[in-house]
């Protein structure tokens, strides 16, 4: 067996799965189980969010390393689960690594994603049924859902842009408060604060702050920190985009 | 169940649902966390008589909807993430951080202050609730492990 190829697999897996959003420690089982399940009786994958590095001896007594840099990046459940299968089932039929490979090659390259119609009507539902949770009226929620897909449209064009997250969040929900108070002003939304509210929800750092309890637990620590800094950071973002906005307004319009 | 209980079910539902295709699910997997979302939010509600702090409320739905999403998990074979992220969403603190950010530039510290701690609780009683029942079927799969009672697949 080319020891190489099997490294190259092993990094390709981890580097896919965690690039998708998994946490730290089913990145380090799926590489170990991997390597196992080829005959390696000791591996040590390292895994920080972005970065990774594989470590093993071969039977001949090689010592073969591979580090992986993961740019920053999202969540993605499909692509989560479609690599998560393909780790267990490599484990479970060990196929030849040239099959391996080319499975790996085949999820990237059928990856499922919605359209970005599909994609911004569901940011206007989403936080128009929030503006609505909070209490708002019928018309606050359809401020809302403008509010919320003008957040997704701003949000695409800076991910083509490769914006860092805190510019995005704090972009998005400056631009959110500031279309509240301009449709509150028109006389469309009767609630300016539901409205920003609503449309906060798709900027809240939810999602990381889960994943990063879910790291600390599993005793990654470095991981789990990071993860806890970013949300915090991007809560601040998400205040202070709309914090600007407010204090703009009351300069100018005296609202 | 009356219409002010019915309405923001409905509603943490129809978001949830939206918010699962902002992350990319596809196929059934919408559906639960939508129920999910709609789950933690009964909860929330339902414990509101008990409680009558949004914190404790928070605190037991974020329980309930781990140890669902752990359940659904296994019953379709893939990780927890995805329907754990989701469905929390009804919980996140959106309107503690508008609140504590308002109350910041209009200069009212003891306000401020207040509503700042109070979103850290929320967020903190999430975090509670996640880990336990995290760590709590991390002993459950690390004991079935070590004593395996059945041929069954005990893998996370």
């Amino acid at each position: 067996m080319d020891h190489n190829e099997l490294l190259a697999v092993a990094s390709e897996l981890g580097y896919g799965l965690l690039e998708s959003g998994a946490e730290i420690y089913r990145v380090e089982e799926a590489i170990q189980r991997l390597l196992h399940a080829y005959g390696i009786a000791q591996a040590d994958p390292f895994v920080i969010p972005n970065c990774i590095i594989v470590s093993f001896a071969t039977p001949g007594g090689e010592v073969l390393t591979q580090v992986r840099r993961i740019p920053s990046h999202g969540t993605d459940v499909d692509l989560l689960e479609r690599y998560y299968d393909l780790g267990r089932r490599l484990c479970r039929e060990t196929p030849p690594l040239e099959e391996a490979h080319t499975a790996l090659r085949e999820i990237r390259r059928t990856r499922k994603s919605y359209s970005l119609p599909v994609l911004l009507a569901a940011y206007f539902t989403s936080t128009a049924a929030f503006a609505l949770f909070f209490g708002g009226s019928l018309r606050d929620a359809f401020c809302g859902g403008l509010c919320g897909l003008s957040v997704g449209m701003a949000l695409y064009a800076m991910t083509i842009l490769h914006a860092n997250l805190f510019f995005k969040s704090m972009l998005g929900s400056a631009l959110a408060a500031f279309l509240a108070l301009a449709l509150t002003a028109l006389g469309l939304g009767e609630h300016p604060q539901i409205i920003t509210i609503g449309a906060f929800m798709a900027l809240v750092p939810g999602i990381i702050f889960t994943n990063a309890i879910r790291d600390v637990m599993a005793g990654d620590m470095v991981a789990g920190l990071s993860k806890i800094a970013e949300a915090l950071l991007t809560g601040v973002a998400v205040a202070l985009g709309a914090g600007c906005a407010l204090t703009l307004a009351r300069l100018f319009w005296g609202v | 169940m009356s219409m002010d209980i019915l309405l923001p079910i409905f509603c943490a539902f129809l978001s949830c649902f939206c918010f699962s295709v902002i992350y990319n699910i596809h196929g059934g997997g919408i559906l639960i966390c939508a129920f999910g979302g709609a789950l933690a939010w009964w909860v929330y509600l339902l414990t509101a008589p008990f409680f009558q702090d949004d914190i404790a409320q928070t605190f037991v739905a974020a329980l309930v909807i781990s140890a669902y999403a752990e359940v659904m998990a296994r019953i379709r074979k893939c990780p927890v993430t995805g329907y754990l992220l989701v469905a929390i969403f009804p919980l996140v603190p959106g309107g503690g951080i508008y609140y504590t950010m308002e109350h910041a530039i209009n200069g009212e510290t003891d306000a401020f202050l207040a509503s700042f701690l109070h979103t850290l609780g929320l967020a903190g009683a999430i975090a509670v609730g996640v880990l336990l029942v995290s760590s709590a079927v991390r002993m459950w799969t690390t004991f079935r492990r070590q004593n395996p009672v059945s041929r069954k697949e005990t893998r996370p």
